[in-house]
């Protein structure tokens, strides 16, 4: 459960901020001076002044009451002053772990990248921040406030600060009490809203849908059940809400009536009119609201401040140790576990530049394999090209070979160095990919084209621009030093982008994941023959069957029985191949691109 | 229909659907009220009974009672307000919920999906808070304003010193708004700075993986965060101010009110008790702020209304009750048209006959009406003119599960709708078959069977868990959420719509799945919308619309040898 991983996060980002904390709590004690005094010089104002007849001494007393309040109100000032020392570092921490951590997951092998974590920066940090702060307010607020209140009293009649602190000290436990049942509640209720949340915006998203397919009854009542959990939490929050009220309402109601009744009894032990009025001022306008305030705080965004956190501290984790330790450990050291158990070929004089092993992967331990036992290499200076129909695993290959997943078993080397345990920026240095979702991110476009080789001079990266046919593009954006806004480019101009960025990247192998599928035919082949241009080894996961036609080799993927050759060889030996093929030179005109052979 | 009538008719049935609860509230928030009322005199007379040295503990006894009753009334307050609202809200949520799933779907597209969650989810809740709302705006006006009256019946100086005060506490709030909405601004804008970059890396995070670059990444993204610092700490700055200011007003408010009451006390004007009594009085005045609060959250629960009755004023699409007779799937419309929003007619005068069995495709450029036959075809909405006939049956009069057993559409982009992939297949089956299968079969039947014919079968099979892998868990491409979408509409009995559904599928896998859905035993009719001419080359007649009317219908063969056919066809509708 995330409650002791909330107290600890909350206990380290107070004691990492201990000097201003102090500053805070120096100022609250000022603050706390109306409190401490409001009530003994009501009194004398009352006895020495007001009942004696003598108004301008009753005046002075208060003018003291007005000067206490003025320095407190300054205080007040400097408080939040205080607090803003504390909150905002705490921010920026989470803000800091909540970006690793969707940066983290987001690249690691089998990771998603979830775009909830924009949420979680730009709303949950926010509660939490919000939450800490007000927390933090009202905690110390009470602590101050209560005890000023309570030493007011016993300056006054000490025998009353006993009758009204045993109340406030019952009060305070019944609350105390509650508070673990509270913020399960709370964190049910807002589990339950998400849930209604997800569920009625899946089924409006398909409302066509569920109409086409007849299953409004059903989908409605789904939904239903969601809107019945939800009431459930939220009648459950308002008991605990009731809960609270009693534990204010013993802590600081009781206090007044404790007083009352002993009131009488007081007067004739010798306790003045003033006193009596004294301590009711500590009680109603000292202990009630502090309490109030803090039930309340506590109660409302004190739940929040738990609920929000344990959130955030589950979705982002701390940092682990950096896989770099363990992969540091064995850089020239015993291959990993199966890759003995295909033999490793004679490489040809160039050395492969790819070369898999009974390659097997699955996405869960259930499921069917995507890759069973493939076994391929790639010459250096070879064009490969992968076809088969969608969902064949052509980009789960790509990843393999790139390491950006972990297979099950077999091995993927990479000019002879193992794709497993290679540091991340060493692979990269030895191939790299261009992804179908092109990455062109806000800045100038000199920056993005020169994201995997900065040192590249103006005139090595306009080459690369004109080698790929991206010139018309730079000059429509104005050049390499304009700045760039990504959402205002296309997808196939984005691309564009990425390609160049690759074409310039020191990497000897470059692996074309579908990474021109939204160029048109013609631009494509420019792209291709570029790259094949280039020198260094090209594998391109074909998104259109033309992309075969201008490879040397072409591997074909489809179910388990993937089959490797030249373009007439599959021709002649696989049927899928001849499928996908045929089926496009079945096509009537127009096809504008002619399909003759690179 | 206007909506201000609407919303507050909507209003008031939520406050109605609060049922006992919003009585029980009433009743007990006016009780609050008066004890609070009374209480401050009480107290001021109990203390003058103390002070006067009379033993009797008439008073105390009831300042107790009342505190009792306080008590009492807060922790009802609390029930009553929290079932009222829980009830009133998730009522409202059925309603609305029913509607929209009676509305037809041309009424629904007009609102995004997250607007209507917004209403549902949000929007909601706040109006289900107006029962809650009314009461305590109206009860929580009680003592503040008592309050007032009390204080200037014990001496009038005493009121005005109190309203005084509130007015120049109201002013000074007034100036804090102000201020600190640039800082507001700024922090918002950079956070979304913070938000913007943290996106864009998210969406390249293959590229980043691969280049071993999330440090570069994360600095980045975290550079602009001293600039948030520095608008946030000029926030708790301008709070600093302002509340230093408040903290002010507010006690020095209670020591003017003392020391005008010491006056009076001084004078013989008032008791000691009665001094007690200002004091409370005084306080209870200054509540006067909290209540403009609950009148805002009047106003809310206002605006929230307006925003749920907005879609409960369209007329729900009214359903059939006639079984099917029978028949092999004979599609016809007669003079249908369909007409946009804006009155620009989107369909006009289209008479089309499908026969049994046959396969028509519906070729045209973008904007056509394509889409909107395909709809019109199988009763996602009806047109505003004309007929849609099954077999002879108008669609209107088809009962609802008649009607879904003989139609399956499939679409360019399905949304999958369910808990698992299995229950997304599902969809449109039996109670019997939509769920996975108790035992260890990986599906059920009618599901196993619709996957293989939809060439989804392997796809699924691949994931962590099969048909029982969660959606959530299973990020479909869009060429294999095609093929569960067509898996989906596969069981209809005897006419398939498929608009657009297999455009992101390769040739290979397409041509596999017309082959699957040709040669179902039951040899359904289909009417199937493309941008492919080797689909319209595949199909018995071509449907070809222009600009909403019906420009021939022929093989695709015959139409071939027409330029403006053929143009048709070409990539972004480019002509030549």
């Amino acid at each position: 459960m995330s409650g002791p991983g909330v107290r600890r996060t909350t206990w380290a980002a107070l004691r990492a901020r201990r000097r201003a904390l102090g500053r805070l709590a120096a100022w609250s004690a000022v603050e706390a001076l109306p409190a401490l005094l409001g009530g003994v010089l009501v009194a004398r104002a009352v006895d020495r002044g007001f009942l004696a007849g003598q108004f301008a001494t009753g005046l002075a007393w208060l003018g003291g009451l007005a000067l206490a309040v003025l320095v407190g109100a300054a205080a007040t000032g400097q408080v939040y002053r205080s607090l803003g020392a504390v909150v905002e570092p705490f921010r920026d921490e989470l803000a800091t772990r909540v970006v690793h951590g969707a940066l983290r997951e987001a690249t690691r092998a089998g990771g998603r990248a979830d775009s909830a974590a924009v949420a979680r920066l730009t709303h949950q940090v926010e509660v939490v921040r919000d939450t800490f702060g007000g927390l933090l307010l009202v905690v110390r607020g009470f602590l101050f406030a209560a005890g000023a209140a309570l030493l007011g009293l016993l300056a006054l009649a000490p025998l009353l600060a006993g009758a009204v602190a045993a109340p406030l000290a019952v009060g305070l436990a019944v609350f105390g009490a509650s508070l673990p049942a509270m913020v399960t509640h709370q964190r049910a209720q807002v589990t339950a809203g998400e849930r209604l949340g997800r569920s009625a915006a899946s089924a409006l998203a398909g409302h066509r849908d569920v109409v086409a397919c007849g299953a409004r009854e059903r989908v409605v009542s789904a939904v239903d059940g969601r809107v019945a959990a939800q009431a459930d939490a939220e009648r459950t929050l308002a008991r605990m809400a009731a809960l609270r009220s009693l534990s204010i309402g013993v802590g600081s109601w009781l206090p007044v009536a404790v007083l009352l009744l002993a009131a009488p009894w007081l007067v004739r032990q010798g306790l003045s009119a003033g006193a009596v009025l004294g301590a009711l001022v500590y009680v109603t306008t000292g202990l009630q609201p502090a309490l109030h305030a803090v039930v309340q705080g506590v109660g409302g965004g004190g739940l929040r401040y738990a609920v929000t956190l344990g959130r955030i501290l589950r979705t982002s984790p701390p940092d682990d140790p950096p896989p770099a330790a363990a992969t540091a450990a064995d850089p020239g050291g015993p291959p990993p576990a199966g890759t003995r158990a295909a033999p490793r070929t004679a490489a040809p004089a160039g050395g492969w530049a790819v070369e898999l092993r009974g390659l097997t992967f699955r996405y869960g331990p259930q499921a069917r394999p995507v890759l069973a036992d493939l076994t391929l290499t790639v010459a250096a200076g070879e064009h490969l090209a992968v076809v088969g129909p969608s969902g064949a695993g052509k980009s789960t290959l790509a990843a393999l070979v790139a390491g950006l997943v972990t297979p099950d078993s077999g091995s993927a080397h990479l000019a002879g160095v193992p794709v497993a345990g290679t540091p991340p920026d060493a692979l990269a240095r030895l191939r790299v990919l261009v992804p179908q979702e092109a990455y062109v991110r806000s800045g100038s476009l000199g920056d993005n084209l020169r994201y995997l080789r900065p040192d590249a001079d103006d005139a090595t990266v306009l080459a690369a621009v004109h080698a790929l046919g991206a010139g018309a593009l730079v000059n429509r954006l104005g050049g390499l030093d304009a700045a760039l806004d990504p959402a205002a480019l296309s997808a196939g101009e984005r691309q564009l982008v990425a390609a160049a960025r690759a074409y310039l990247a020191p990497a000897s192998l470059v692996i074309l994941d579908e990474a021109t599928c939204h160029l048109d035919p013609t631009l494509e082949a420019t792209v291709e023959r570029a790259f094949a241009r280039r020198g260094g080894t090209l594998v391109v996961i074909a998104h259109r069957i033309s992309s075969a036609t201008r490879a040397r080799r072409v591997l074909v993927l489809d179910g388990d029985r993937p089959l490797a050759g030249t373009h007439d060889e599959l021709l002649a030996r696989s049927p899928t191949y001849r499928e996908l093929v045929g089926y496009w030179e079945d096509a009537p005109p127009p096809a504008r691109v002619p399909l003759s052979r690179a | 229909m206007g909506a201000p009538t609407g919303s507050d008719r909507l209003l008031r049935r939520v406050v109605r659907d609060g049922g006992g609860w919003t009585v029980l509230l009433g009743a007990v928030a006016l009780t609050g009220a008066a004890a609070e009322l009374a209480l401050p005199a009480a107290l001021g007379l109990a203390v003058d009974a103390a002070v006067g040295g009379d033993g009797s503990l008439r008073w105390p006894a009831a300042a107790c009672g009342l505190v009792a009753v306080l008590m009492v009334t807060d922790v009802l307050a609390d029930v009553a307000s929290g079932y009222g609202a829980a009830r009133a809200t998730a009522r409202l949520r059925r309603r609305l919920l029913r509607h929209l799933f009676a509305c037809d779907v041309r009424t629904v597209r007009r609102y995004p999906v997250g607007d209507l969650v917004g209403r549902l989810a949000g929007q909601a809740a706040d109006a289900g808070q107006a029962g809650t709302a009314v009461v305590l705006g109206v009860v929580a006006l009680l003592p503040p304003v008592g309050s007032v009256v009390a204080l200037t019946l014990l001496e009038p100086l005493l009121g005005v010193t109190l309203l005084g005060g509130l007015a120049l506490l109201a002013v000074l709030m007034r100036t804090f708004v102000t201020d600190a909405s640039a800082a507001v601004a700024g922090y918002q804008r950079v956070l979304g700075v913070l938000a913007g970059r943290l996106l864009e890396a998210l969406g390249g995070a293959r590229t980043i993986a691969a280049a071993a670059t999330v440090e570069r990444e994360r600095d980045r993204v975290l550079a602009a965060l001293p600039e948030l610092r520095g608008y946030g700490q000029l926030g708790w700055r301008l709070l600093a101010r302002a509340s230093a200011r408040t903290a002010a007003v507010g006690p020095l408010l209670q020591v003017a009110v003392v020391a005008v009451g010491g006056y009076a006390l001084t004078a013989g004007w008032l008791s000691p008790g009665q001094l007690v009594a200002a004091v409370q009085y005084a306080a209870l005045g200054a509540g006067l702020g909290a209540v403009l609060a609950t009148l805002n959250r009047l106003v809310r629960s206002r605006a929230a209304a307006g925003r749920i009755a907005e879609p409960l004023a369209h007329p729900v699409r009214p359903d059939g009750t006639e079984p099917l007779p029978p028949g092999r799937g004979e599609l016809r419309l007669r003079g249908v048209g369909v007409r946009a929003e804006d009155g620009r007619p989107v369909l006009d005068g289209i008479d089309l006959t499908v026969p049994a069995g046959a396969m028509v495709a519906v070729v045209g450029r973008s904007g056509a009406g394509k889409s909107t036959l395909a709809a019109v075809a199988g009763r996602l909405h009806d047109p505003d003119v004309g007929e849609v006939l099954l077999d002879g049956v108008p669609l209107r009069r088809l009962s609802p599960p008649a009607l879904r057993r003989a139609v399956g559409h499939a679409f360019d982009r399905p949304v999958l709708v369910g808990e698992t992939v299995h229950d997304a297949v599902g969809l449109g089956l039996p109670a019997g078959s939509a769920p996975p299968p108790d035992g260890a079969a990986p599906a059920t039947a009618a599901v196993l069977t619709a996957a293989r014919a939809a060439q989804v079968a392997d796809v699924v099979a691949r994931l962590p868990e099969g048909f029982r892998t969660r959606l959530v868990d299973a990020p479909f491409s869009g060429g294999e959420a095609q093929r569960l979408g067509l898996a989906r509409a596969f069981p209809a009995e005897r006419l398939l719509v498929l608009d657009d559904a297999t455009s992101s599928l390769d040739t290979a896998t397409e041509h596999r799945i017309a082959r699957a859905v040709a040669a179902g035993a039951r040899g359904r009719t289909r009417l199937v919308v493309t941008h492919r001419a080797t689909t319209a080359a595949a199909a018995d007649l071509v449907a070809w619309l222009d600009g909403g009317r019906l420009r021939a219908v022929a093989p695709h063969r015959r139409l071939w040898a027409d330029p403006a056919y053929r143009a048709v066809f070409a990539p972004d509708g480019a002509t030549r």
